[in-house]
């Protein structure tokens, strides 16, 4: 911590700071309970600070240079080729699962039960008898679409709370941070066992809905500290101080350069949020058959593992590699960010 | 130091009455708390009208809500499905959740610290980027697969454990378990002690005790590792909240009779009074936890002061 | 009488790999110091006065850094011949360092008492007790009040001057042959600056024993060094007896560097500058480095690299024309 020289005395009464600010300064991110991922989440986005311009007037222009440096970086990042290609992939089979899976995911033949793969069906059937590649492929379109409206509520509610919460300040923030603490309270796996077990309907939505409510505090911390952060940049104060609106101040000066470690911290939840919802399946509250979801298969499938373990390998590693491809897909979007790393 | 903790204290109340409240709410207005009393069988209209009654239903949420933390807060929890005391079930099954966390911080500690170190001290090589990568993998893969693939693995093909774990659950049988449910933090732990001694050892004070020609050994391990770990403990520290109530899953698998298998059971057969004790008693866990990592981070970094 | 040489630095080469290329931070630096003598190395930031000193106490970072060339001899001996471990022993004991910014170099979370023993602990095998015991002594020995008590506290509970003196303390605690002190009052108040020096300079008189003081600040210079050697851009460009380089520089960055201390006497007149930037050490200019900037440039400066000339009065300048520039 670099500090101005100090007069010859002793000082016994430093600025007090609160265990609390210093764990987050540091880096100590406390677990959200969310697992792993969001807590990686959480640390290389609060280590990632806002985009700082140089100059005053320069703002907007910095900002683009910023972006069209990290894109620089990233076009010759082959961590992010790859996630990206793998990602872009998804998203085709999402929208169009037929094209490489002519198959109905929902018919399946007893009689095949278990069996290995064979001509025309290279994953083999699971314990009903269906075949595992279809049902993989259709899969993604489930996961796919939960994860991506997740992280679009989760996006616009928690940067909207978070970022008014961190421009305003004062009592709305007090509250909010109360409000967050709550949710950080509750056990995310838990929480969705107890919410969900009591709703009967078969759709995405509940799911979708479900993770929105818990995961918006995790984003508008971030949020709230990014606002916070560019708030203080010189640029803002000589805004506030040319008469700009606060509006026009949030909008132009401080949103484009707060926006980076939400984005980051976005790509990374919603590889979190597919985890998400595949977990919840498993426990069987999430989705229900018959919708078509890695996690009911891998569920469904772990009875039969002894006989069968295909049926539960090919939808685990579809689920694995769809995670890992967002995670770093944002590892490599906030290494291009960070100018520290320049 | 005392009026640090009394304010911290002070502020987790509202904490608790929130995420208590929440989970009350999801329980008591959205399920049907009388539905799993009579058994397997729909109660007729009349029993499910007394019962009720008895348990004070037909009063104000707000009501029953603080009639149950009174209860609680005189130690009654309440009864489960079974007529069986929730305090009993709680005896029975925090000892089993309490052992697997054990196993779960021990293994982060040992091999999240000791991997951490590892990379952080040779930057850039083979076996940084490699356990780097693990990391990466190990915090992608959820937990429920790793566990099943590893119950696969090690417990059906070449049988070095026992697939499922044992009503008593020893330790030795908690050890593939305790690593399951370690995994994704103990890849995160990996990387956060990577990061930390990565930036501390370019730090002059290593530099200081580099130039007072002490040996390599104790520049690591009194002063690099000392400064590193600081915020490896408090993130270990807050965990164990998160382990415990994550350990539903890891417990699924292995068919582990702890906490996550009684607050299964309490669910599926919407047991309200267990469900709502057991998530209490988490999510006390959780803010206790939390403050003695405030307070740990003081001992730690002498820098702190409590205000 | 000329004093015991205790460290000489012949012809160093020190490089580093970076991003954007080999980074050529010590190019060919030949300097000594002697029992009881101070070395005042000048320079401005990034002319290598500190990589140098870093090499001297083994403490460069290694990799990006790299020792491609030249001799360190401490006491006769080469000491990058050394084995670490024998090196090691070396540092702390018999050459010390201080440095600049006390805060970040002392360790936040051992007490100063901690840090101060642990030199006698490693170096003497003494036990806790007479570490602690002989740490009180130390920082009696630098003048913090109360030492017995403060002994236990941490660095960041000092002021940033009694911080510096802990530093002293702590370079001094084996009575080093040679310390070397990076820039030692830069992060402190002016008012504390003179203090902290005076206190150094006493202490190194006491005990004979050889500083390189690094510095970019003339005025502490004429104070109290013996020695000056001029750095640019990983090279000494001019080494004399101190007080003739005030007199009369025999190069021209020097003379720029004079020019540039606001004076009294000149008081009204525009303050010179030396116009232009330090070159970068990934791109050295040809010949000699300082030509672009140097007002006396003349052809051959863009072709050879001046040799260190010898000038009468003990002195070297690496100035093609080191008469006319004591000529002024």
């Amino acid at each position: 911590m670099p500090e101005p020289p100090q007069p010859e005395q002793p000082q016994p009464d430093r600025p007090h700071i609160s265990a609390g600010d210093r764990a987050a300064e540091d880096g100590a991110v406390a677990a959200t309970g969310m697992g792993g991922a969001m807590d990686l989440a959480a640390t290389e986005a609060e280590s990632l600070e806002p985009a700082q311009p140089g100059g005053a007037p320069g703002a907007p222009e910095r900002t683009r240079s910023l972006w069209s440096d990290a894109w620089r970086d990233l076009r010759r990042n082959p961590v992010f080729l790859v996630s990206a290609l793998v990602i872009l992939f998804l998203v085709v089979i999402a929208i169009w699962p037929s094209a490489i899976a002519s198959g109905n995911p929902l018919h399946c033949d007893l009689a095949k039960a278990q069996d290995g793969a064979e001509s025309g069906h290279p994953f083999g059937y699971n314990g009903q008898g269906c075949d595992v590649y279809t049902r993989t492929v259709h899969g993604a379109r489930t996961s796919v679409t939960v994860g991506v409206l997740a992280t679009a509520g989760v996006t616009l509610l928690g940067s909207v709370l978070g970022g008014l919460a961190g421009f305003f300040g004062g009592t709305w923030d007090g509250i909010l941070s109360r409000i967050t603490d709550v949710f950080f309270a509750i056990p995310v796996v838990l929480g969705g066992l107890v919410l969900l077990s009591v709703i009967t309907s078969n759709s995405i939505w509940p799911v979708i809905g479900f993770i929105v409510l818990l995961g918006w505090p995790q984003l508008s911390r971030i949020a709230r500290g990014s606002v916070i952060t560019a708030k203080q940049y010189d640029y803002v104060q000589a805004a506030r101080a040319l008469g700009a609106s606060p509006s026009r101040i949030l909008l132009r000066h401080i949103a484009p350069n707060a926006v980076a470690p939400v984005i980051v911290v976005a790509t990374i939840a919603l590889g979190t949020y597919i985890a998400l919802e595949a977990t919840l399946s498993y426990l069987g509250v999430g989705l229900k058959p018959p919708s078509v979801s890695w996690g009911i298969d891998i569920s469904a499938a772990s009875p039969y593992v002894r006989n069968a373990p295909h049926a539960l390998l090919w939808p685990s590693g579809a689920l694995a590699v769809t995670v890992l491809a967002f995670i770093m897909l944002g590892d490599a979007v906030r290494d291009a960010l960070d100018p520290k790393l320049r | 130091m005392g009026r640090y903790v009394v304010r911290r204290l002070l502020q987790m109340i509202p904490v608790f009455v929130g995420a208590t409240l929440l989970i009350f709410l999801m329980v008591n207005v959205m399920g049907d708390p009388v539905a799993g009393l009579c058994g397997e069988r729909a109660c007729d209209p009349a029993t499910a009208a007394r019962l009720r009654h008895d348990f004070g239903l037909d009063q104000p949420v707000w009501q029953q809500y603080l009639t149950y933390m009174g209860n609680v807060f005189t130690g009654d929890f309440g009864t489960a499905f079974n007529g069986q005391k929730v305090t009993e079930l709680m005896g029975s099954a925090f000892p089993v959740t309490i052992r697997l966390t054990i196993v779960a911080i021990v293994f982060e500690i040992v091999i999240g610290i000791v991997l951490g170190v590892v990379t952080g001290l040779r930057r850039g090589r083979p076996v940084d980027t490699g356990v780097l990568l693990v990391t990466l993998v190990v915090i992608s893969v959820p937990t429920f697969v790793t566990g099943l693939l590893l119950q696969l693995l090690l417990g059906v093909e070449w049988e070095w454990i026992r697939p499922s774990v044992s009503w008593s659950a020893p330790f030795d049988e908690l050890i593939v378990p305790g690593l399951v449910l370690a995994s994704v933090s103990l890849a995160y732990v990996t990387r956060l002690t990577r990061t930390s001694i990565a930036e501390n050892t370019r730090a002059d004070y290593v530099r200081t005790a580099v130039a007072k020609g002490l040996p390599r050994r104790r520049v690591i391990t009194r002063h690099l590792l000392r400064n590193s770990l600081i915020p490896v403990v408090t993130f270990i520290g807050t965990d164990i909240g998160a382990l415990m109530g994550g350990a539903i899953v890891t417990e699924r698998i292995f068919n582990i009779h702890g906490v996550g298998y009684q607050l299964y059971q309490g669910i599926l057969r919407q047991n309200t009074q267990t469900v709502v004790g057991f998530v209490t008693v988490l999510v006390l866990v959780f803010l206790v936890a939390n403050l003695l990592v405030d307070l740990l981070y003081a001992v730690l970094d002498p820098r702190i002061r409590y205000a | 009488m000329p004093p015991e040489v205790l460290l000489e630095v012949r012809d160093l080469h020190v490089e580093f790999r970076t991003r954007d290329g080999v980074a050529h931070a010590v190019n060919g630096v030949d300097y000594a110091v002697g029992r009881g003598q101070t070395l005042a190395v000048l320079g401005e930031s990034g002319s290598g006065k500190s990589v140098t000193a870093q090499a001297v106490m083994g403490i460069l970072d290694i990799p990006p850094g790299r020792i491609t060339r030249g001799r360190i001899l401490f006491r006769g001996q080469d000491l990058l011949k050394l084995k670490e471990s024998e090196r090691r022993r070396i540092r702390g004991a018999e050459m010390a360092m201080i440095f600049q910014d006390a805060l970040s170099a002392l360790n936040p979370v051992l007490t100063v008492g901690d840090q101060l023993g642990e030199m006698f602990v490693v170096h003497r095998g003494a036990s806790r007790k007479d570490a602690r015991a002989r740490a009180v002594e130390l920082m009696d020995r630098v003048r913090i009040p109360a030492a017995a008590q403060r002994v236990r506290d941490y660095p960041h509970q000092f002021s940033g001057g009694m911080r510096q003196r802990i530093m002293i303390a702590m370079a001094l605690a084996l009575e080093p042959a040679l310390i070397i002190a990076d820039e030692p009052t830069t992060a402190l108040d002016v008012t504390v600056q003179a203090q902290v020096m005076d206190l150094l300079a006493e202490l190194q008189r006491e005990l004979t024993m050889g500083l390189v003081l690094i510095t970019h600040d003339l005025g502490v210079v004429a104070d109290v060094a013996d020695r000056i050697a001029v750095m640019y851009a990983g090279r000494i460009v001019e080494t004399a007896p101190v007080h003739d380089v005030y007199k009369a520089p025999a190069h021209p960055y020097t003379r720029g560097l004079l020019e540039s201390i606001p004076r009294l006497d000149r008081k009204g007149r525009e303050l010179y500058a030396i116009k232009g930037l330090p070159p970068s050490l990934t791109d050295i200019p040809r010949g000699c480095a300082f030509h672009p900037r140097c007002p006396m440039a003349r052809d051959v400066c863009r072709t050879d690299v001046p040799p260190l000339y010898e000038v009468p009065g003990d002195r070297r300048s690496a100035c093609h024309f080191w008469r006319e520039c004591l000529d002024g």
